[in-house]
């Protein structure tokens, strides 16, 4: 952690902390809501236990965790996408030269 | 590219400044403390509190049933706990329309947790100047065990904190003893690591941060605001210009505003805004520069208030409305939900069932001419007090039920499985019928539920 001097005005997460945070932080409120709803509805004991006898999980605090870390993962990959996607956009249509003849065009 | 924009981009290369938020305090201080005791109070006793014999408030989810004093939901009420959700989170439109960000400065866990921490920092390093000085100070033996203190509190408070919370999924009391002998399971320390990790680092590291950078809250609480919302601000017309003075000399006749410049409310900003620039979202309204700007206006003989709560139509000297038409259609919506809540959980049916037919065989033909089909009945019984329980088959003509019966006994909170045979004579149907279950409480006819399943016999 920086150690600070007085305050400046100049009060501003390093970019690589924003990216990190709004990746993780919404993907983690996400994960939570689906866990919850998934787990009301799937008991993780009862995970693969039709077909084959040994079920896929030992407890049900184990489905629930590896529900979870499942959830942020694949939530975290869409955010990081959107992220990637938002930042590397153009803030405005590039200029072409077509864009310039039909402004002519229209004058 | 935009001077916000460029701003941005410089953004990349400059280390966040510590913000050392100087001490206040004011009425409004002393609103925040009560909060901060109130709510962490209910968080660190609630699961300490014992209710009939076991734990009042316990998410059970080892056992799939969550435990609220009296009441127990089971999986199948998951739609109560969606409904609380909506109910919350229409209470967080009404208040931020009625009164700004009430909850983000006196009720938001960020805000509570961070007010502690930066508490616990001040007992041990002091106020903000000496906070300030011992940063930039070379590392002494003082230094280390001034910084050592502060961390060994926080570690201190945040692994307690990760415990409660662990607490409220886990018999608190056994999960105490795990403790203390070393023998909490894998997933119980995960996540007594986990949750105390994230308050050490949200409430010591990243403070105001999560607020500005990760609170999706505090972008999107501005469409709840209307000129009649309650805001901290800045009476600019009353301040500007603003400009230092001497105390008791004539401002006015050199054409100051009642504003000292004494950056006071900036020093107190856990944020580190100026309020003065105007109403900006990273503002969580925690009043800290009201306190600050009070104590000031006291001191230099001012009317207090340059910086206070208020409304925009109160600012332009506009007639406030308290009742208008958000406030009325969010407490209406409000008032329905809650009722609609209260009269579905005091409906709630203790009761219920499930039918599934046995696998191994689709009939049964038997010597005595009658045809039978095995069925497993799951009776719920999500009641307080145990039940003695009927089951009754309809649906065909001269339909047949045997089980172990002529009653089932089903303990409070338990499921019961019960194997249950139908038999109907041959002849009567071909291929497949639905049939009707019930099963009915011997004590109170009125706890009961309906099942419905498939009755297989052979065709032609």
């Amino acid at each position: 952690m920086p150690l600070g001097e007085e305050y400046s005005g100049k009060l501003r997460w390093p970019r690589l902390m924003q990216d990190v945070a709004i990746v993780a932080w919404p993907s983690f409120l996400v994960a939570s809501v689906a866990t919850m709803v998934c787990f009301a509805f799937i008991d993780p004991l009862l995970i693969g236990h039709d077909d084959y006898p040994p079920p896929a999980f030992s407890t049900r605090m184990t489905g629930y965790a590896v529900g979870f870390f499942f959830f942020w993962l694949i939530s975290a990959l869409s955010s990081l996408l959107t992220l990637y996607l938002a930042r590397t956009a153009h803030p405005e249509p590039p200029e072409t030269d077509l864009a310039k003849d039909e402004t002519r065009s229209v004058e | 590219m935009t001077g916000p924009e460029a701003e941005l981009e410089g953004g990349l290369y400059e280390a966040r400044q510590k913000i050392y938020p100087r001490e206040i305090e004011g009425r409004f201080q002393r609103w925040r403390a009560i909060a901060v005791w109130v709510l962490l109070g209910i968080y660190y006793l609630l699961p300490w509190i014992r209710w009939g014999g076991r734990q009042a408030v316990l998410f059970d989810l080892p056992a799939r049933k969550f435990h609220i004093f009296g009441l127990t939901l089971w999986p199948q009420d998951f739609y109560f706990l969606t409904w609380l959700l909506v109910i919350a989170a229409l209470s967080l439109f009404f208040f931020t329309a009625l009164a700004g960000r009430l909850f983000c400065g006196y009720a938001c866990p960020q805000t509570v947790w961070t007010e502690t921490f930066l508490w616990m920092e001040r007992l041990v390093e002091g106020n903000r100047s000496q906070q300030m000085k011992l940063a930039k100070a070379p590392w002494t033996l003082e230094k280390l065990m001034r910084k050592g203190a502060k961390q060994f509190l926080w570690i201190a408070f945040a692994l307690w904190t990760g415990f409660t919370f662990v607490g409220y999924f886990t018999p608190i009391t056994e999960l105490a003893g795990k403790i203390v002998n070393f023998a909490t399971g894998p997933w119980e320390k995960f996540w007594v690591l986990f949750y105390g990790g994230a308050t050490y680092f949200n409430a010591g590291f990243m403070r105001e941060q999560v607020c500005k950078y990760m609170c999706p809250y505090a972008r999107f609480q501005s469409a709840m605001f209307d000129k009649d919302t309650l805001i901290i601000t800045y009476d600019a017309e009353r301040g500007e210009p603003r400009g230092a003075r001497k105390k008791g000399s004539d401002y006015k006749s050199r054409g100051l505003g009642d504003c000292i410049d004494c950056t006071m409310c900036v020093q107190v900003c856990p944020t580190g805004i100026d309020i003065r620039k105007g109403l900006q979202y990273e503002c969580i309204a925690c009043a800290a520069c009201i306190d600050a700007c009070d104590e000031v206006m006291d001191k230099v003989g001012y009317p207090r208030g340059l910086v206070r709560y208020d409304t925009q139509h109160g600012l332009e000297g506009v007639k406030k409305r308290v009742l208008r038409p958000r406030t009325l259609v969010y407490a209406t919506l409000l008032a329905v939900l809650l009722g609609g809540f209260a009269v579905a959980l005091s409906n709630r049916s203790v009761v219920g069932m499930d039918v599934i037919r046995d696998r191994n065989a689709l009939y049964r033909e038997r010597p005595d001419g009658l045809v039978e089909n095995v069925y497993n009945v799951k009776i719920l019984n999500k009641d307080a007090a145990s039940h003695e329980f009927h089951i009754t088959v309809s649906g065909l003509p001269g339909i047949e039920v045997d089980y172990a019966g002529p009653t089932v006994l089903v303990g409070p909170g338990q499921v019961q499985s019960v194997p249950v045979r139908v038999r109907v004579p041959r002849g009567g149907i071909s291929g497949g019928v639905d049939v009707q279950f019930a099963i009915e409480t011997t004590d109170r006819p009125e706890l009961r539920a309906e099942g419905k399943a498939r009755f297989l016999a052979p065709t032609g």
